[in-house]
C-alpha cells in the first residue's frame, strides 16, 4: 500500500449557526490514488476540502498532509496542495497566461514560462493564452482554474465538482486530464455528483452524508461487496406461482406473472451465473420465455441504496 | 519567514489592476485637484490673505493632497481585498502558503505605491496653478508614506468588514471625506472661532493635514511630533486589528 499523504483524524466542523457540516471524519489518502468523495448536496464535501485547503477552520480534529500538521506547519503542506473550486472564481479581466503565472508566484515558485506553456498546452489553452478569461467559454474557464491549480506543481490536487455544468464531451475531456494527472503521480481527490465519473475515474470511493463518512472502500471492492445483478425474464405465458425449481433463487413474479425478476448476486459475477442457471431451470420445467434483460448494479445504485438504508436507519 | 515571491506576486498583480484602470485612476485626481485649484486657489484664493506667510493657493496643497491620499488609499486597499471576497477568488490566496505578512505587504504595498504615484501627480498638477516649495521634502515623503500605509491598512480592514458595496463606500463617503474637509484642508483651524477651534482638535484628520503642512512650510496648527505620533498610533492600531483578523479568520475563513 502507498504511503499516506493526507490524514484526517476526528475532523469536525460546526458552523456558527449550529450546522454540523463535518462530524468526526477519519480518512487517509494514499499517494498516487484518485479518490472520489460522493455525497448529496450539503453532505459536507466542500467543507471537507475547505478544511484541508485553509478555507474553513475546523472545529476539532487534526489534518496532516505530507506529514505536516496543518494547524502548525501549514505553509509546507499548502505549498504542495492544489485546489480547483466548484465555482468559476477567477479574475475575469486577466489574460489566461498571466493568471496562471500569478498562481505559480503566489505559491512561492520562481517564474517558469516553459512550465506554464506546458500546462496550458496540456489543457488545450495555449491558443487562448492572451485572451481575457471573461472571453472564454465555461468549459475553458474551468480548464483555466485547473491550470492555475497545477501551476505550482502540486502533489495533491482537490477537484471540487470538476465537471459540474459541463457537457458530455467536455466531461470526457476532463476525465482525460485527470488521467494525465494520475500518470504523473498526482494524487487527486474529487467530489462529484456524477457517480458515473467516480465509477470511471476513482481508485477508491468515500461516501459522505450529513457530515459523516459512512463508507470508504476500493471502488472494485465496494462494487463487489454491495453490487447486485438484476434480471427481468419476460415469460411466453404468465405464471400464477413460482415454479418449485426456482425456489432456491431470489426471484419473484412481476407484471401479473408475465415477468420473472431476479435480484441477487454480489458483484463478483455470481448473479449472472445464477441467471443462466434460472433460464436452464425454466427450460427444464417447460416454461418458455421471450426475452431477458440483465444488468449489473452501478456505483450509482449502490450509492442510492446506501443513502436509502441510512435514511431508514435514521428514521 | 516571509515568502517574498508570493509577496511580489500579490504586489504586482495589484499594481496591474491599477494600471488596467490607469486612465481613470490618474485622470480623476488630476481633474479634481485642478477644479479645487481653480475654485479655491484662483477664484477665492485671490481674495484670501496669506496664512502664516504662505500664499493661500500654496497653503491648500497639503490639504488637497491629504484629501486625495486618504480617499484613494482607503478605496484602493478596500477594493483590493473586497473584490476577491466578492468574486470568490479569495480562495486562491487563502489556500496558498501565504500569511498575514505576505498579504499585507502585497496589498498594502501596492496601495501605498498607487498613492505615492497619485501624490506625485497631484503635486505636479498643483505646480501648474501655484508656485510652492517643500521645506522638508524627505520628511514630506516619509509622512505621505506613513499616512498611505496607515490608510491602506484601514482600507484593508474596511474591505474585510464590508459585506456589500454600500458598506464599502459608506465609511469613506460619510466619515473620511467630511472629516478631511473639516480637518483644515482649506483653512487653518486658528481661523475658527471658539469653541470650534477646540472642537476641531477632536478630528484626527486635523493632525494629518497639519503634519503634512508642516513638512511643506515648516509651520502648522499642531505640533509635528503629535501628528507623527497619531499617524504611527493609527498605523499600529490598524496592524493589530489585521493581525487579529488573520489569527481568527474573521470574515475570511468559514
Amino acid at each position: 500500500m502507498s504511503e499516506p499523504i493526507l490524514e484526517l483524524d476526528g475532523l469536525s466542523k460546526v458552523y456558527p449557526g449550529g450546522l454540523k457540516a463535518l462530524d468526526d471524519v477519519n480518512l487517509t489518502i494514499r499517494k498516487g490514488e484518485i479518490f472520489a468523495l460522493l455525497g448529496p448536496n450539503g453532505a459536507g464535501k466542500t467543507t471537507l476540502i475547505g478544511a484541508v485547503c485553509g478555507l474553513v477552520r475546523p472545529t476539532s480534529g487534526t489534518i496532516r498532509a505530507f506529514g505536516h500538521d496543518l494547524a502548525t506547519d501549514w505553509r509546507k503542506a499548502r505549498a504542495r496542495i492544489g485546489l480547483v473550486p466548484q465555482e468559476l472564481s477567477t479574475d475575469m479581466f486577466e489574460p489566461v497566461q498571466r493568471a496562471v503565472a500569478y498562481s505559480r508566484g503566489l505559491f512561492g515558485l520562481a517564474p517558469d514560462p516553459v512550465r506554464i506553456e506546458e500546462i496550458l498546452r496540456s489543457l488545450s489553452l495555449w491558443d487562448k493564452k492572451d485572451e481575457r478569461i471573461m472571453a472564454l467559454s465555461g468549459g475553458m474557464k474551468r480548464r483555466v482554474l485547473i491550470a492555475k491549480a497545477l501551476a505550482h506543481e502540486p502533489d495533491l490536487l482537490f477537484l471540487d465538482e470538476p465537471t459540474a455544468g459541463v457537457d458530455v464531451e467536455l466531461r470526457k475531456g476532463m476525465w482525460a486530464i485527470i488521467d494525465q494527472m494520475r500518470a504523473k503521480g498526482v494524487t487527486v481527490i474529487l467530489t462529484t455528483h456524477y457517480i458515473e465519473e467516480a465509477e470511471e475515474m476513482a481508485d477508491r470511493v468515500g461516501i459522505i452524508r450529513k457530515g459523516q463518512l459512512i463508507m470508504v472502500d476500493e471502488k472494485e471492492a465496494m462494487m463487489a461487496r454491495l453490487g447486485r445483478t438484476e434480471a427481468h425474464i419476460s415469460l411466453a405465458s404468465p405464471l400464477t406461482e413460482l415454479p418449485p425449481a426456482l425456489g432456491q433463487y431470489p426471484v419473484e413474479l412481476e407484471e401479473g406473472g408475465a415477468s420473472l425478476c431476479y435480484r441477487g448476486g454480489d458483484g463478483t459475477g455470481r448473479g449472472k451465473a445464477e441467471v443462466a442457471d434460472i433460464t436452464k431451470a425454466l427450460i427444464a420445467s417447460g416454461i418458455d420465455y421471450t426475452g431477458i434483460d440483465v444488468r449489473e448494479s452501478s456505483l450509482e445504485d449502490i450509492f442510492v441504496s446506501l443513502l436509502g438504508e441510512e435514511d431508514e436507519q435514521a428514521a | 519567514m516571509i515568502g517574498w515571491r508570493s509577496t511580489w506576486s500579490i504586489y504586482t498583480r495589484e499594481l496591474m489592476r491599477f494600471l488596467r484602470t490607469a486612465f481613470q485612476s490618474v485622470l480623476a485626481p488630476v481633474l479634481t485637484t485642478s477644479l479645487y485649484f481653480i475654485v479655491f486657489g484662483a477664484a477665492i484664493g485671490g481674495r484670501m490673505p496669506d496664512l502664516g506667510g504662505v500664499d493661500y493657493g500654496a497653503f491648500i496643497i497639503p490639504g488637497l493632497l491629504m484629501l486625495t491620499l486618504l480617499g484613494e488609499t482607503t478605496s484602493n486597499s478596500s477594493f483590493g481585498i473586497y473584490m476577491p471576497r466578492f468574486t470568490g477568488t479569495i480562495y486562491e490566496l487563502l489556500s496558498a502558503p501565504v500569511g498575514v505578512a505576505e498579504t499585507l505587504i502585497g496589498f498594502v504595498g501596492a496601495a501605498m505605491t498607487k498613492s505615492l504615484i497619485l501624490a506625485a501627480i497631484i503635486l505636479l498638477t498643483a505646480r501648474l496653478f501655484v508656485d510652492y516649495s517643500i521645506a522638508h521634502p524627505l520628511l514630506a515623503v516619509l509622512y505621505i508614506m506613513l499616512v498611505a500605509a496607515a490608510f491602506s491598512l484601514f482600507g484593508f480592514i474596511l474591505g474585510i468588514w464590508a459585506d456589500n458595496f454600500e458598506k464599502l463606500g459608506i465609511i469613506p463617503m460619510l466619515f473620511l471625506t467630511p472629516l478631511t474637509f473639516l480637518g483644515g484642508t482649506f483653512y487653518s483651524i486658528d481661523m475658527l472661532p471658539e469653541p470650534w477651534d477646540t472642537i476641531a482638535l477632536a478630528n484626527p484628520i486635523v493632525y494629518l493635514v497639519s503634519g503634512l503642512r508642516w513638512t511643506f512650510y515648516g509651520s502648522s496648527d499642531v505640533n509635528i511630533w503629535v501628528s507623527f505620533g497619531i499617524t504611527l498610533g493609527f498605523l499600529a492600531a490598524c496592524t493589530a486589528v489585521i493581525a487579529y483578523i488573520f489569527k481568527t479568520g474573521w470574515r475570511l475563513r468559514a
